[in-house]
């Protein structure tokens, strides 16, 4: 069979009924692709850290100067602050995948590019927020005392030590393998489709 | 008001241009519901680059690359199993008719090895029997021409053997 041979009959494909597609009712409808449902999540994630410090405030209401004055309140606060502006970065940075009217390898690559450089920065970020929650469990203890803490600051130095490399160790492998899992086999893909194109 | 009008316009461009959405979902989608799913992300992106066609470059191209890139970076469902071309399954708005039975069981065998391409390979030989010329294949790929014919060539060799193995 010869592909030459067949395109005219190809063309000559046409459509019999085309009135029950509501073209209308279509871009009415949300996406569910993959960087629909990753904005999602990041929207999602930036509405919950705005919410949930205001559910702490006003659940110790009864109580607002100790909880004006805790530190554990206000290094929460700083958290919820970097993961807002981390999701809100990743929130563009996903974006900048949605645009789909560019060349299909130039489109590859910037897709591959986005993914690769979002990964890099999540994996930066957990090691961030883990390094935070560290110093703050090593220093907070100095100023103010929670009884969970001054437990942890009755082990000796070695020990506490100890437990946060295997924490910094458990997160680098979670990580490399929560990673692969979600992202790791499209960035594949992705990766091979661009190297046929070369 | 201008929103309904906007959307209205564009309506009337999908509809003069659905054969060519529906011969990607045909392409890259296996199922009725994949095909249903892909016809309806391939409109969503549309509508939303849409406010970004300039007409810098032909409608067609501008679509045909929105419609690629959807399909071959939005649908990530792995493909389970080899199935052929089955009409009746179709949903009813994208549903074709051929001309004769030795054409359109051609058609049904040039399907099946097509379901075996990769899906670069897919979108050249969609491209190439829409007669596009290698230089608009270009534009819509970004391959360069000279790659283009040879990799067509091979593409050719693949579906001859392809066939002969059926």
């Amino acid at each position: 069979m010869e592909l030459d041979d067949l395109k005219q009959s190809w063309q000559k494909t046409n459509k019999v009924e085309s009135h029950d597609s509501d073209i209308i009712r279509l871009i009415q409808n949300k996406n569910y692709g993959p960087v629909a449902a990753l904005k999602k999540a990041f929207k999602k994630q930036i509405k919950l850290m705005i919410i949930v410090p205001f559910i702490i405030f006003f659940t110790n209401i009864d109580r607002v100067d100790r909880v004006l004055t805790s530190i554990m309140f206000w290094s929460y606060i700083a958290f919820c602050i970097g993961l807002i502006t981390f999701s809100w970065f990743n929130y563009q940075m996903v974006k900048r995948m949605e645009s789909m009217d560019g060349m299909v390898k130039a489109n590859l690559e910037q897709q591959i590019a986005t993914l690769q450089s979002r990964l890099k920065w999540k994996i930066t970020g957990v090691r961030i927020a883990l390094l935070y929650f560290i110093l703050l469990a090593e220093v907070m203890p100095y100023f103010q005392h929670y009884s969970m803490l001054d437990k942890w600051h009755s082990l000796s130095l070695a020990v506490r030590l100890a437990a946060y490399v295997g924490f910094l160790l458990l997160q680098y492998f979670i990580s490399t393998v929560v990673s692969h899992r979600k992202y790791g086999k499209h960035l594949l893909y992705l990766k091979q489709l661009a190297n046929e194109m070369q | 008001m201008q929103t309904q009008e906007t959307e209205k316009q564009f309506e009337k461009l999908i509809k003069e241009n659905e054969l060519l959405v529906f011969k990607v979902c045909r392409m890259y989608a296996y199922t009725n519901a994949d095909r249903k799913d892909l016809f309806q992300e391939i409109v969503l992106q549309l509508w939303k680059a849409h406010p970004k066609f300039k007409g810098e470059s032909k409608f067609s191209t501008w679509l045909y690359r929105v419609a690629i890139n959807t399909a071959i970076t939005s649908l990530r469902k792995e493909k389970r199993f080899i199935t052929s071309y089955e009409p009746e399954a179709l949903p009813e708005n994208i549903r074709e008719e051929n001309n004769s039975d030795v054409e359109e069981e051609q058609l049904q065998q040039l399907y099946t090895a097509i379901e075996q391409l990769t899906q670069i390979e897919k979108a050249i030989v969609m491209l190439y029997m829409e007669d596009k010329s290698y230089d608009e294949m270009e534009d819509i790929l970004g391959i360069t021409t000279g790659n283009l014919r040879v990799k067509m060539n091979r593409i050719k060799e693949k579906l001859r053997q392809l066939t002969k193995n059926n």
